[in-house]
């Protein structure tokens, strides 16, 4: 049990960082065609897909690098967490509104919204947890209030 | 405020800036492109990896098609493009395609200056870039995807139709 309460944070945070390495990999490989997929959301105007395309990925692979490396882990856990919460409204969006493309998760083979869907709510929740350990690991003076 | 969060909040902020900053640098050729809303130059596709078709959407295919100023080609294998495609199209399934050695021998006898419109299934569909790609590769100047394909063709009513041609 001991044990449990001592690694069990490391590895939620090591995978999840993790994760999103993996996510981020292919689209800085190919960002034509991520940002094929951004535009397929026919959310954002031409140039903003791109945009969203270029950065996007290496927002992942900065915090992904935090969360592994053990570095700021809270700011990265934060982005990590408002990045799912916003790919959550865009996948809702395209359940709503009966799209039924590629959520460009993590490139290569089809996964349909609703899947990607459910696998946000469980990152997002890493996330949160992740945050957790961290406030209770060194407390700051406002978490005590 | 107290102090940590002001530290996340800062901490947030440039993490975020370097995104931008290693995401811009990293696909400067293709931003500037896009901003430009022109597809990436061919003088420099080793810069940009790769040669961007241009989007078009549903009217202008239209009206390109039925003014004879665009050649229309369809990505999907032979089977799909038997069972319905866009009235005037031409099938050029992406397999095939990739598999001709000669890229010249694409579209034998559609001139390299004509207008060359590819689709496929719609958004969810990347075939129809590749297409384009290996187009503007083999040496056309002026090819588009169309990215709505089929489904958004026959979703607006134009003209499907069977068979070969």
């Amino acid at each position: 049990m001991n044990r449990l309460k001592r690694y069990l944070p490391v590895a939620v945070r090591v995978a999840l960082g993790g994760i999103f390495i993996y996510a981020a990999l292919p689209k800085i490989a190919d960002p034509v065609s991520f940002a094929g997929t951004v535009a397929s959301y026919q959310i954002l105007p031409y140039f903003w897909s791109y945009f969203i395309a270029a950065v996007l990925p290496f927002l992942e692979l900065i915090c992904g690098v935090l969360l592994l490396s053990g570095y700021r882990v809270r700011a990265g856990a934060l982005i990590v967490a408002a990045m799912n919460a916003l790919f959550m409204v865009a996948l809702a969006s395209l359940i709503v509104r009966g799209l039924d493309i590629d959520c460009g998760c993590f490139g290569g083979s089809k996964t349909s919204p609703w899947l990607a869907l459910a696998r946000d709510v469980v990152f997002l929740a890493m996330a949160g947890a992740v945050l957790r350990f961290e406030a209770k690991r060194n407390p700051s003076p406002a978490a005590t209030t | 405020m107290s102090k940590s969060t002001l530290a996340s909040i800062i901490e947030i902020s440039l993490i975020v800036l370097a995104a931008v900053a290693l995401g811009g640098i990293w696909n400067r050729t293709l931003l500037a492109d896009a901003w430009r809303g022109a597809p990436t130059s061919q003088s420099s596709p080793a810069q940009a990896g790769e040669v961007l078709p241009m989007p078009v959407g549903l009217a202008q295919v239209k009206e390109m098609l039925d003014g004879g100023q665009a050649v229309v080609v369809d990505a999907r294998s032979t089977a799909s493009f038997r069972e319905e495609h866009i009235a005037g199209a031409r099938p050029l399934p992406l397999e095939e395609a990739k598999q001709r050695t000669e890229k010249s021998r694409l579209l034998d006898d559609v001139p390299k200056d004509a207008v060359v419109i590819a689709y496929c299934n719609g958004f969810s569909c990347h075939d129809s870039t590749e297409l384009a790609k290996l187009l503007i590769a083999a040496g056309y100047g002026s090819v588009y995807v169309f990215e709505g394909g089929l489904p958004e063709w026959r979703d607006a009513g134009y003209p499907v139709s069977k068979g070969e041609r």
